[in-house]
């Protein structure tokens, strides 16, 4: 297999935008494109678009179509979208990487994109409801925040994690988030605004979410040959794994808490990557709730299982710690439109692992990781290296 | 042009929609049932027409025990989606060896616990779009 690297990143305002599903592309192919100054759109042989829902909010599909015609790009060699709900981003770079790794591509934008709010408010949560069994659980009016509540749950009761130590994880992503000038939220958070905030699905508050967002990120992708030709930093794709469990709640292990889809897939990703948990600087894991972070310390091997709570109480995740989770400010800080989270994620280990993060900069970094869970029992870890 | 809404959160239920038609049907008679496989015998929940065990893609009905105990549950408050009222009591409920994600429908959140036994109840919804009626699963306090 030929090596990969990111050549190039960008990344939209994310928020309640005044912005089109296209003008998202538009903004994040400019931004990606901006830090690749040897690219141009004509040069990429390959676009794949990590997108979950266009087709509830733009009324849209055919996506990787429309936006190859969008940037500019003319795909020779692949043109796909992907959808693995709050996966589609990372999956889309697993795709991309294993194209340029095969020698079937060589030069691979991947874009993550979505327009999540709606002008009928509750329609955002409606849609979001389309990645839970629509047959057997959605129907009920399942959505995401009490699935992670059941976990919370689980994991307050056998291991005496505490609501605070759950709002510990807000309040460090709320304060990352302040350093990101494409954050949604700026204005960082209290541990008393935390677990004042109100309840959406017990244990979880408001500020243990993340919120419903738009925007856009993207990368691109090179063979060795190209990258070494395109950038002096380029940042290498070191290792990769997915695993799955279960996708209704009814199939998941017992314990909602123990995630071992979560351990496969880094384990698969440390193995070939050559690396220890030990040796992790930055981590952009999936804290689409405060205990999914939690839970995420313990499954890629952080610390114990049961310790994600003093782990975080401690400060062994924030800057100083034993590794920074979550610098750009995590899905609670920076939001999650869908698509866009894993491939944003990418982009703040691309600047980081560049030393181009600014304020943000974790000190010497050198191995960054990327996760998403889209669901408790599916999960997705990328590891990087400079 | 008006604003296009038309979005069905509910399974359609009927013979000419699902294999498993026999589910609700045994849902509107009162009866909590899934599918055993005639080939391994495994017994699922949800209900499956395909067996992940041996391939088969043949089953038999069988009735679960009306009578579960509340494996874990959350209670949510705000964010529910539209069609919805919150507070939804949101509930993994375990009934012979199974575990079935259903709601608990009570007046008292508060009073529920992990432990708490729980009785089935066929829940009438919205019909579907011909006008046939609907049930899901649903337990209430026992």
């Amino acid at each position: 297999m030929r090596k990969v690297a990111l050549v190039g990143a960008g990344v939209t305002k994310f928020g309640v935008r005044k912005a089109s599903y296209r003008d998202l592309i538009w903004e994040a192919g400019k931004a990606c494109f901006d830090s690749v100054p040897a690219v141009k759109p004509r040069d990429l042989d390959g676009l794949v678009v990590g997108s979950v829902m266009p087709e509830r909010t733009a009324f849209q599909s055919h996506i990787s179509s429309m936006a190859a015609e969008a940037l500019g790009i003319r795909p020779s060699s692949l043109s796909a979208r992907t959808e693995h709900m709050c996966a589609s981003g990372t999956v889309g770079i697993r795709y991309a990487y294993a194209f340029i790794a095969a020698g079937l591509a060589d030069l691979v934008m991947v874009l993550g994109v979505e327009k999540l709010n709606q002008p009928v408010a509750d329609e955002a949560i409606l849609n979001m409801g389309m990645g839970v069994d629509r047959e057997w659980e959605a129907c009920h009016g399942l959505t995401a925040p009490p699935c992670f509540a059941l976990a919370a749950q689980k994991h307050m009761a056998r291991y005496g994690t505490t609501e605070e130590q759950l709002g510990r994880v807000g309040v460090k992503n709320h304060t990352h988030a302040a350093r990101n000038p494409t954050a949604h939220f700026q204005k960082g958070a209290t541990l008393e605004q935390v677990l004042c905030s109100r309840m959406i699905s017990a244990p979880l508050r408001l500020f243990m979410c993340s919120p419903i967002t738009d925007g856009a990120a993207a990368v691109i992708l090179a063979s060795e040959e190209r990258a070494r030709d395109l950038t002096r930093k380029p940042v290498w794709i070191l290792g990769t794994g997915q695993a799955l469990d279960g996708f209704t709640l009814s199939s998941l292990p017992e314990d909602y808490a123990h995630w071992p889809a979560m351990q496969r897939a880094a384990g698969a990703a440390y193995r070939m990557a050559g690396i220890t948990p030990r040796d992790v600087d930055l981590a952009e894991v999936h804290d689409c709730f405060a205990i999914a972070e939690v839970i995420a310390y313990e499954e890629l091997g952080f610390c114990e299982k049961g310790e994600g709570g003093r782990f975080v109480e401690k400060g062994r995740s924030d800057y100083g710690g034993d590794v920074v989770v979550n610098p750009r400010g995590g899905l609670m800080g920076c939001g999650h439109p869908l698509g866009a989270t894993g491939v944003a994620q990418a982009a703040e280990v691309f600047a980081q692992l560049r030393d181009e993060a600014g304020s943000r900069q974790v000190a010497e970094a050198r191995i960054g990781l990327t996760h998403n869970n889209s669901g408790m029992g599916e999960h997705v870890v990328m590891v990087y290296g400079r | 042009m008006s604003y296009f809404r038309a979005i069905d959160p509910l399974p359609l239920q009927s013979a000419e929609q699902t294999k498993l038609h026999d589910f609700y049907a045994h849902l509107a008679e009162g009866r909590l049932t899934t599918t055993r496989c005639r080939g391994c015998g495994r017994l699922d929940w949800p209900p499956r027409a395909f067996c992940p065990e041996c391939a088969a893609d043949d089953y038999d009905w069988v009735d679960l025990p009306r009578d579960g105990v509340v494996h874990g549950f959350t209670v949510q408050e705000t964010g529910v989606p539209a069609g919805f009222t919150p507070p939804l009591v949101f509930a993994i409920v375990k009934v012979g060896g199974l575990r079935i994600f259903a709601p608990v429908l009570t007046r008292e959140p508060a009073a529920l616990q992990v432990g708490a036994r729980v009785r089935f109840v066929p829940a009438r919804v919205a019909d579907d779009p011909k006008g046939a009626p609907r049930h899901l699963v649903a337990f209430e306090p026992a």
